[in-house]
């Protein structure tokens, strides 16, 4: 009875399928698994046979039973009785093995497809849709998916075991098996009707329990400051009203879940009181034997359970397809990744020419426009400017994070469309803003942009880093543990691992876009020498926030939407007092040593 | 039952604390009303239920002799009236059972928020909030769930195996052989199934945990994979715990699918009819009899497939009921001190040969500094080197393991601990501000405030100016429409809050992110004027403050390794001149035979 309404937010790159489409597709995931599958119906079909003859078998007893009472016969009963509910236990075994197995591939398969499909899209894509909603798309749809699965592989045995059981009502007596399904449609009305309600009050309850937490969330966040000044009691009395409306407004939902199977058992009982006369009558006159008249109450409680079950199935069904098709949606994403030729340059010199380059993240939003630029090699180059001058477009294109859509750009002449990707990339290393680690050892983190090398490499770079004095800090020095995203470490620590990482790459193009956040002065410094080596003898492409980096940058480059409005250096273009001008005295003027030295004066 | 406690709220209802299930149980209790009627409710309808089938077994026998009529009718609306009496009392049983579920759901979050607000800033600081969140909000929620559906359940379970097997032996006593053998071997085949299953399920868990996480992580780090030209390696990753996970799966489906207690019970129906009919044939009991045995037993398929969901269910919420009982037991292990000395505080601050060891982790060594009154302090060194620790043992968050902090010579554990507080300002690294107006926020501590001296306040700590770029103003709602503060601005307004409540000692974490010149010229002048005239201790990366302050300690993995001046620690201390070095600036020599200790 799960209500499952969360993550069903619409993205950019889902598309409707139809559900045929959606059907096909579905079941071209199951055709690999056609033997277990196969399996599991014939079992499905023999469950449904077996769960239905064991009814019409003790009602055969019954009417034997009042004719003649042999031992042998009451022997034979009981073994037949005990042989027909073995079987169905052993075909429900059989059912649930080879289901559970052919779902778990095909789940496996999917999960497999969405993640590879995932890993080949560029970054724009990751840019608009939240990592967190990809995530559960692989995971948690699939999920649902595989849930909604096993759902229906458990009832297809039981909506068998109505259709054969009615077929077989049908012979016995066509009135009284009417009269049982006359039932049908007011339990699928009451369940229906039970739902909407139900989803109505689910709705309010869940917003209220919502309510609840950010008050709980926001206490125990602002405790301190709340604990300084005294105001407890004001807090607590406006808990306490919270708390009070969500258990009226939870009872009332709870009330809404808890009457439908006592309502339900009740229609049930109109079904039997009827039966028991109807069929009471119809034994009376002869045309019906005791046994069969068993068969019809009997049939009354195998009739209930799996039709209330469809009646709520069907949702449950749909939410399943509508997880399938968001999973196809994210599979079937077209990749903008434009790739021409494998050609791996043996050695790069660096030099980055961008000519006449048309560049736009999406339709409506144009970065550059004719956009041309040399870098040499071995240059260190600063980009400054406001936000939005397409700074880090032009650091993200020379990555290959993003396709442009006009002109070229080269690497030594080559255009970058024909290079091997893998290749080329491990020959650029890239320092991201904020700096990401992966969950597990500093030295592992430092590793990852060169597998292969060996611990003693590992540490020779990071004695480099700052003379190694940061390792001292770490609880565990280079084993320590980063924790999940580096949480356990300052983001100094982590700046200095993002370095060293570069650093043991070795690329000969470095991309660094400064970190904006703060740090101490030791640790500042301490990045400031491993940023030195890092630039040292490679080309280098700098965003800077850093007034010590553009300081020693060899040419600084201002941008402005998408357009390079000035270049130089840092003391030319600061007599020039232009645009640079502006912006140091903007951004950069409080890091500077004469800013320092000024003694600060409170307001008179 | 006497703890530490902060906050405490007059005439709440007393819970039993001592066990978990004494716990649980004073909690049913409270409202043991509701919970007489739910089990009175549920007993009585499964009485009805089980009547019903041995009624239609009488209806058989009315069939087969020729009678009138309208005995049959009768039988007939009596089978109908039992159902419905089922079906009633069911009703009548959930509903109350659910008033019991969620008052014991509302009233333990209400226990813990009182426990939560009698705990001290120690412990919160401590905690870390998700957790607590868990206890407060999914854990109260497993506690509903407990009592609905999981005890009723439950009691639907042992209703459902001792009233049909009752039934049957007020039939005839010896038909009850076979049932009663089923059930003791259900119980122990569902122990066995439990054992296999439970490794299973939490598996899986686990590991679609580890999957989820392994994945977000992929993607939040895609620029370091894809630079690094690493997705092969991500790939395959995932590949081995999505495959980890199926595997998991597929062992609880195969697991689910051996479940013997059905086949059990398939086997107990066939013993059953056999010793029924054996007594049928020696004329013991009638057909009538057979028919109603045969609908009792049947009977007993329900609680044989629903009891492992209701035990889950029942566990989980023993489980929570002990998370949230750790949180409420947790003693508070520093004391109001209310006899303590309690003065207007001057500002001297004196270190005496301080340590202090987070748990096995030693922080701080031997740390020795006074501090005169209306001095600044600015505390330079790396993370971990033990900068916040050594503020958070001059208010009291931590006590020292061994050596004294002294203020105005009296030792903080002397102090009554209100008094100390409450003269000592702390202004974090991360500010936290109430969903409520800017005004009520600058007010917190001094809720009489008029709006003038609110203004003044802020204008002071240089929040004014931005205050009134807002639509509304001071009225303006923290958090609502969109409605964020940057750090900066968070920072200033808790600079107004502190000149509002006027402390003698201030301790400012001040490390925020990066900011453009004109704010950082502000922010500069809010510090300035805020530490005028009060000592103050500083955690800063704005070099111009630690240029300025009048005396610097540098630490270095819990010790101090140089204190003094500017000018002093320029020529003293080689970890100093290292800031300072990237400035291109003109260092005096450092003079190595001067190190003093500190």
């Amino acid at each position: 009875m799960g209500f499952l309404m969360d993550g069903l937010d619409a993205e950019a790159y889902d598309r409707t399928y139809s559900d045929g489409d959606l059907v096909k597709r579905i079941l071209s995931y199951f055709r690999k698994q056609s033997r277990k599958m196969f399996i599991a119906a014939i079992a499905i079909v023999c469950i449904a046979a077996l769960d239905t003859s064991l009814p019409i078998f003790i009602s055969w007893s019954l009417d034997a039973l009042q004719q003649d009472l042999s031992v042998e016969r009451m022997i034979l009963i009981a073994v037949g009785l005990t042989v027909l509910a073995s079987l169905s236990w052993v075909g429900n075994l059989v059912r649930q093995t080879f289901s559970a197995q052919a779902i778990g591939d095909v789940v496996l398969n999917m999960r497999e497809d969405a993640c590879d499909a995932v890993l080949k899209r560029d970054l724009s894509f990751y840019d608009t849709f939240p990592s967190g909603k990809i995530v559960s798309r692989v995971t948690s749809d699939t999920q649902t998916f595989s849930q909604v699965m096993v759902l229906t592989m458990d009832l297809l045995s039981r909506i068998l075991l109505v259709v054969f059981l009615i077929g077989y009502l049908f012979t016995v007596s066509v009135p009284l098996t009417l009269l049982v399904m006359a039932l049908a449609p007011f339990i699928i009305v009451a369940a229906l009707a039970f739902r909407a309600i139900a989803r109505l009050t689910v709705t309010r309850s869940r917003r209220m329990n919502a309510v609840v937490s950010s008050h709980i969330q926001e206490t125990v966040s602002g405790i301190g400051v709340a604990k300084t000044f005294r105001r407890e009691p004001v807090i607590y009395a406006e808990f306490e009203e919270v708390n009070n409306q969500s258990r009226w407004v939870n009872l009332r939902a709870r009330y809404v879940f808890s009457s439908i199977f006592p309502i339900l058992n009740v229609l049930a009982g109109v079904g039997t009181g009827a039966l028991v006369y109807y069929g009471g009558l119809n034994v009376r006159a002869g045309d019906l034997t005791a046994g069969d008249w068993y068969l019809f109450i009997q049939g009354v409680i195998l009739f209930w359970f799996p039709l209330t079950s469809i009646a709520s199935f069907w949702s449950q069904f749909q939410l399943g397809l509508a997880a399938g098709e968001r999973v196809f949606a994210l599979i079937d994403a077209e990749s903008r990744v434009v790739q021409n030729n494998d050609v791996q340059l043996e050695h790069i010199r660096g030099e980055i020419r961008f000519d006449q380059v048309d560049f736009r993240y999406n339709d409506n939003q144009q970065v550059f426009e004719n956009f041309s630029l040399t870098i040499q090699p071995g240059e260190t180059l600063a980009l400054v400017g406001h936000t939005g001058s397409g700074k880090s477009s032009i650091t993200k294109l020379i990555a290959r994070f993003y396709e442009f859509q006009g002109g070229k750009i080269t690497l030594d002449g080559v255009d970058v469309r024909d290079l091997d990707l893998s290749h080329y990339r491990a020959q650029v290393g890239f320092v991201t803003q904020s700096p990401f680690l992966f969950d597990g050892t500093v030295m592992e983190n430092i590793r990852y942009g060169n597998p292969d090398a060996v611990d003693a490499e590992v540490l020779e770079v990071a004695r480099k880093v700052g003379g190694g004095d940061w390792i001292n800090s770490l609880p565990d020095g280079l084993n320590s543990d980063v924790g999940e995203r580096g949480g356990s470490l300052s983001i100094g620590q982590r700046q200095i691992i993002a370095l060293a990482r570069v650093l043991l790459q070795n690329p000969s193009i470095v991309i660094l876009d400064e970190a904006t956040a703060s740090v101490d002065p030791l640790t500042e410094a301490l990045i400031q020498e491993g940023l030195d080596l890092v630039l040292e003898g490679r080309t280098a492409i700098v965003v800077a926030h850093r007034l010590s980096t553009i300081r020693h940058a060899d040419r600084i480059i201002v941008l402005q939407q998408g357009a390079i409005i000035e270049e130089g250096s840092h003391e030319m273009l600061l007599v020039a007092g232009g645009h640079y001008a502006e912006l140091y005295n903007t951004y950069f003027r409080h890091q500077s040593l004469e800013y320092i030295e000024q003694e600060q004066v409170g307001p008179s | 039952m006497l703890r530490n406690s902060e906050f405490t709220v007059p005439n709440a209802y007393q819970y039993n604390q001592s066990r978990t299930w004494r716990w649980i149980l004073s909690h049913v209790l409270r409202y043991w009303h509701f919970a007489l009627i739910s089990v009175v409710s549920y007993v009585v309808g499964w009485i009805a239920f089980a009547q019903a089938r041995v009624v239609i077994g009488q209806a058989v026998e009315v069939m087969l002799s020729p009678d009138v009529s309208g005995t049959l009718l009768n039988i007939a609306l009596l089978v109908f009236i039992l159902l419905a009496t089922d079906g009633l009392c069911m009703l009548l049983g959930s509903l109350m059972a659910e008033n019991v579920a969620v008052r014991f759901e509302t009233d333990a979050r209400q226990e813990l928020y009182i426990s939560l607000l009698g705990k001290s800033k120690t412990f919160h600081d401590r905690q870390r909030v998700g957790d607590i969140m868990a206890r407060a909000t999914d854990d109260t929620q497993q506690l509903s769930n407990m009592i609905v559906p999981g005890t009723t359940l439950l009691l639907e379970v042992v209703l459902g195996f001792v009233v049909p097997i009752a039934f049957i032996a007020s039939v005839n006593l010896e038909l009850i052989i076979a049932p009663v053998l089923f059930v003791v071997a259900y119980i122990v085949a569902v122990r066995v199934y439990l054992r296999k299953l439970n490794p299973a399920v939490k598996g899986q868990r686990e590991h679609f945990g580890k999957m989820n996480a392994g994945l977000e992580e992929t993607i939040s780090g895609i620029e370091v994979v894809k630079a690094s030209a690493r997705e092969m390696f991500e790939r395959m990753k995932f590949r081995h715990s999505a495959r980890v996970v199926r595997n998991y799966f597929v062992q609880q489906g195969e697991i689910e699918a051996r479940y013997l207690p059905l086949l059990l019970y398939g086997i107990t129906v066939g013993l059953t009819f056999l010793h029924t009919m054996w007594i049928y044939q020696q004329g013991r009991i009638g057909f009538a009899d057979i028919i109603a045995v045969m609908g009792l037993i049947a009977i007993l398929r329900f609680p044989t497939f629903i009891s492992v969901f209701a035990l889950s269910l029942f566990q989980q919420g023993i489980v929570a009921s002990e998370r949230i009982l750790k949180i409420v037991r947790t003693e508070t292990d520093l004391d109001e001190n209310a006899q303590g000395y309690n003065q207007s505080l001057q500002g001297s601050i004196t270190f005496e040969d301080v340590s202090f060891s987070y748990g096995q982790k030693p922080v701080l060594d031997r740390v020795s500094l006074t501090v005169e009154p209306g001095q600044t302090i600015a505390i330079v060194g790396q993370t971990g080197s033990g900068k916040s620790a050594l503020t958070q043992l001059v208010n009291r968050t931590y006590d020292a393991t061994t050596g004294r902090v002294l203020i105005d010579g009296i030792d903080v554990r002397d102090w009554n601990l209100d008094a100390l507080r409450s003269q000592i300002a702390k202004i974090e690294q991360d500010i936290f501000l109430f969903s409520r107006t800017l005004a009520e926020n600058i007010a917190f501590g001094a809720p009489d405030a008029t709006r003038e001296q609110i203004e003044d306040a802020a204008r002071m700590a240089q929040a004014h100016d931005f205050i009134m770029t807002f639509a509304d103003g001071y009225d303006t709602v923290v958090g609502e429409r969109g409605m964020t503060l940057s750090g900066g601005q968070r920072q200033r307004i808790a600079l107004a809050r502190a000149f509002l409540s006027n402390p003698r000692i201030l301790i400012l974490d001040d490390s925020t992110s990066a900011v453009d010149s004109a704010t950082e010229d502000q922010i500069q002048q809010a510090i300035q004027q805020a530490r005028t005239g009060r000592t103050t201790l500083l955690i800063t990366h704005r070099l111009s403050q630690i240029r300025w302050a009048d005396q610097i300690l540098v630490l270095d993995q819990g010790q101090a390794v140089a204190y003094g001046t500017h000018d002093e620690l320029l020529r003293r201390s080689p970890h100093y001149r290292r800031i300072f070095a990237r400035y291109d600036a003109v260092l005096p020599p450092l003079e190595t035979d001067a190190l003093q200790p500190v």
